[in-house]
């Protein structure tokens, strides 16, 4: 430069020309000219230059369109790159404070929605699972709480510290009975540590405080006053309002010991007066007293209920089912016929009919395991035509003797067989029609001993005979004549207290004979009608005199049923024992 | 009992963290793993029959890209300021970390550790300097912290300054 302005003294008036000639020709003053040779020759003041223009040059183009953002990035993209290779902790400085909020601002949405998840799932209370950790809980020795605790379902907060906020250093630390002891000194320091780093990351107004961090299972919720801060360790997720009872100890603390706190210097024996606020903070089982876990005792309440309801309803259908058997076999028990049961309560009644000769109820309560039951019967009696009934009638009405055997046909007959004596047959024959449900006796396979009547004729009488004689009737088909078998058992078993009639005339004095009557129309052919009944009426005197009946005994009478006044079947032979006249009709 | 919060500060791999390792745990180990964030450990002193509760704050060590944030000297009692006899640069970081931890701590005792005392051949701090330092009122101290030589006595002495302050 010294040379330069030497060498421009010796030719001023040349140079001046010069210039002037050059301003002309260029537009520019010697110093512009300077400037612009400067430039060109430093390289470093000519970047210098560039770089100021180069950011509007670029936004130039860019709104020219002469260039895009495309063509820049890659440009920018392996900027960054061999930023980070050269230096990753730089890059990751400038960002943090943008992403570590965002990534908080993400986990707590996270632990929120989780929380609420809980919440509900805590408020529903009954789960299966919740009653088998119940039923494990009964079944071990470990206590429900450690089990819900092992299932990281139930919170559990097993330390609360007070830390001073500017040193970081532990003023006090209350555990729970379960709790393992824990570095706590160590553990305030390095929350206070967390809480510093993430105070200096957060620059963000208002939400810039570190409220819950988690480690592994567990949570460790803070709470900031403005010189101390409670910590507390948290297993599971604690009620919505524990928060709050942490900032409630924090401002205890702070209002008991504003003085220490103050003038902290690392004495911290005082704060053991802190303990009954921090004990405030180690919930578990106040939280089963607030019943935000399941209601066990109601429940087991409700079960109880639920069992006896059960129960009841059980025992009501068993009973219903017992006496509905009860009542099926009472039903079809001989000699009862219900038409209604109920049950009401313990009161049962039962209505219907009954036969008297039915078996007694008791043996079939017995049965039925009802003794002492309140039953109410309102049975009317009824005449049963069971069988059995009938012949339990018969014999407590006839009294027959060991030798008779009595059998019932649901014809209403009821026929004798054995051994009788002779009064016996007589009594039954005029009592059986007495009998509900007996209308006709057969006695022909009787045997009604003789030998004793004899000795017995002489001395009782043998009246019965004529009802028995009288009690036959034999019907027949058109023009039939002679007896068929049934009618030739009948026929002798008419015979059997037919043949006493010699002797009851004998006994009496009397002329009795049997009178032969055959029934017949007048309708058709009279003559033959006549004829068949006379045939009959011979067939029965033949038969009586084959039996060994003398002439005198035996007497006929053809009888024409003209009108419906007589209640006689046609075509039937009936008898009737009277004196006899001689007539013969 | 009492219990004081104590800081180390200092350029990275001035030795803080094995220092802290030789006070604490009495070990010491070559390989260099450098600090992140803050590590903490406690040492239960007893100084003059008092019993103290030393909380240790190892920080990370300053470097051009990281300084070193003033929230973690927060509450300081007391701190220790590490230089390394073999990196004359050290001393200079230690020297301005000092007024910022001065204003944070409100003048709390510290101590200038120049250490690694051990390594006498790549030694690059001349006593001159080391005079000044004196001469201006610091607490001065050349340790090893892998060969145990006056990192106790370190401790010790700021423990007692702290004590003293009170
Ligand atoms: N020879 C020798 N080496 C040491 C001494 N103290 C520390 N070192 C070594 O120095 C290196 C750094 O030590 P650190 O204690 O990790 O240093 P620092 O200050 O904690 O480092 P940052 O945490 O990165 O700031 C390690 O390799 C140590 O082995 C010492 O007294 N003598
Ligand atoms: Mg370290």
């Amino acid at each position: 430069m010294e040379t330069n302005k030497n060498h421009s003294e010796g030719n001023l008036t040349d140079q001046d020309q010069l210039n002037s000639l050059r301003k002309l020709i260029t537009g520019l003053g010697q110093k512009e000219l300077e400037r612009l040779q400067l430039l060109m020759t430093d390289p470093h003041e000519f970047s210098e230059e560039i770089s100021e223009l180069l950011p509007h040059a670029i936004r130039t183009l860019l709104s020219k369109g002469e260039i895009t953002t495309d063509d820049l990035q890659p440009i920018i993209e392996e900027t960054i790159q061999s930023s980070i290779q050269r230096n990753p902790r730089k890059l990751a400085d400038i960002l943090y404070p943008v992403m570590i909020p965002a990534i908080r601002k993400a986990v707590s949405e996270d632990i929120k929605k989780m929380l609420a998840s809980v919440n509900a799932s805590l408020e529903s209370g009954f789960s299966i699972k919740r009653l088998k950790w119940r039923l494990q809980a009964l079944f071990s020795k470990n206590s429900y709480a450690e089990i819900v605790l092992a299932n990281s379902f139930v919170y559990h907060v097993s330390h609360v510290f007070l830390i001073h906020r500017d040193t970081g250093l532990l003023l006090h630390e209350e555990r729970s009975a379960e709790a393992e002891t824990l570095e706590a000194n160590l553990v305030s320091a390095m929350l206070t540590a967390i809480r510093d780093f993430v105070k200096d990351s957060f620059k963000e107004k208002g939400s810039g405080t570190l409220e819950e961090i988690q480690v592994g299972s567990l949570n460790i919720l803070i709470e900031q006053g403005p010189y101390a801060i409670v910590a507390s360790v948290v297993e599971g997720q604690p009620p919505l309002d524990y928060r709050e009872t942490l900032s409630e100890t924090i401002e205890a603390v702070h209002y008991n010991h504003l003085n220490d706190l103050q003038q902290f210097e690392g004495e911290t024996e005082s704060f053991i007066h802190a303990s009954r606020f921090l004990q405030n903070c180690l919930i578990q089982e106040r939280k089963e007293k607030k019943g935000s876990v399941f209601p066990w005792p109601l429940f087991i309440i409700a079960l109880l209920l639920l069992l006896s309801v059960i129960w009841i309803f059980y025992e009501k259908y068993n009973r219903q089912s017992e006496f509905n058997n009860f009542v099926k076999q009472l039903d079809e028990t001989p000699g009862y016929h219900i038409t209604q049961a109920k049950m009401r309560f313990n009161t049962y009644t039962i209505s219907g009919l009954k036969d008297p000769e039915a078996s007694p109820i008791d043996a079939i309560i017995d049965e039925n395991n009802l003794q002492g039951k309140k039953i109410i019967y309102s049975l009317s009696p009824y005449a049963s035509l069971d069988e059995g009934l009938v012949l339990n009638r018969a014999m407590r009405q006839l009294n027959p003797p060991d030798e008779v055997e009595m059998t019932y046909y649901q014809s209403g007959l009821l026929k004798l067989s054995g051994k009788a004596t002779a009064d016996w047959v007589y009594a039954t024959s005029k009592q059986y029609q007495y009998i509900l449900g007996v209308i006709k006796l057969d006695t022909s396979e009787l045997n009604v001993s003789r030998e004793n009547s004899f000795s017995e004729i002489t001395t009782q009488n043998l009246s019965w005979i004529i009802p028995i004689i009288e009690n036959y009737s034999f019907v027949f088909d058109v023009n039939v004549v002679s007896l068929d078998a049934e009618q030739q058992q009948q026929f002798d078993s008419l015979m059997s207290a037919a043949i006493f009639l010699a002797d009851y005339n004998q006994l009496y004095n009397k002329k009795m004979a049997i009178f032969i009557s055959t029934y017949t129309s007048r309708g058709g052919n009279t003559q033959a009608n006549l004829d068949v009944a006379n045939r009959r009426a011979a067939e029965f005197v033949n038969l009586f005199e084959e039996a060994g009946l003398t002439n005198e005994l035996i007497d006929i009478q053809i009888v024409y049923a003209e009108d419906n006044e007589e209640q006689v079947p046609l075509r039937s032979v009936t008898f009737k024992v009277t004196e006899k006249t001689g007539d013969r009709i | 009992m009492i219990k004081k919060k104590i800081t180390m500060l200092g350029a990275f791999a001035v030795g803080k963290t094995s220092l802290v390792q030789r006070f604490v745990n009495s070990i010491f180990s070559e390989k260099y793993q450098t600090t992140i964030g803050v590590k903490i450990d406690q040492k239960l002193v007893k100084i003059d029959d008092h019993l103290v509760t030393l909380m240790l704050w190892d920080l990370y060590g300053e470097d051009d890209f990281l300084k070193v944030k003033s929230s973690y000297l927060m509450g300081s009692s007391g701190y220790l300021l590490v230089a390394d006899g073999t990196r004359a640069k050290t001393l200079e970081v230690a020297i301005s970390l000092q007024k910022m931890a001065r204003e944070v701590t409100q003048n709390a005792p510290f101590i200038f550790i120049i250490n690694k005392t051990d390594l006498n051949d790549l030694w690059e701090i001349d006593t001159e300097a080391i005079d000044k330092l004196r001469k201006s009122g610091w607490e001065v101290l050349l340790t090893s912290a892998k060969e145990n030589f006056r990192v106790e006595e370190a401790f010790d002495k700021l423990t007692k300054m702290m004590l003293q302050q009170k």
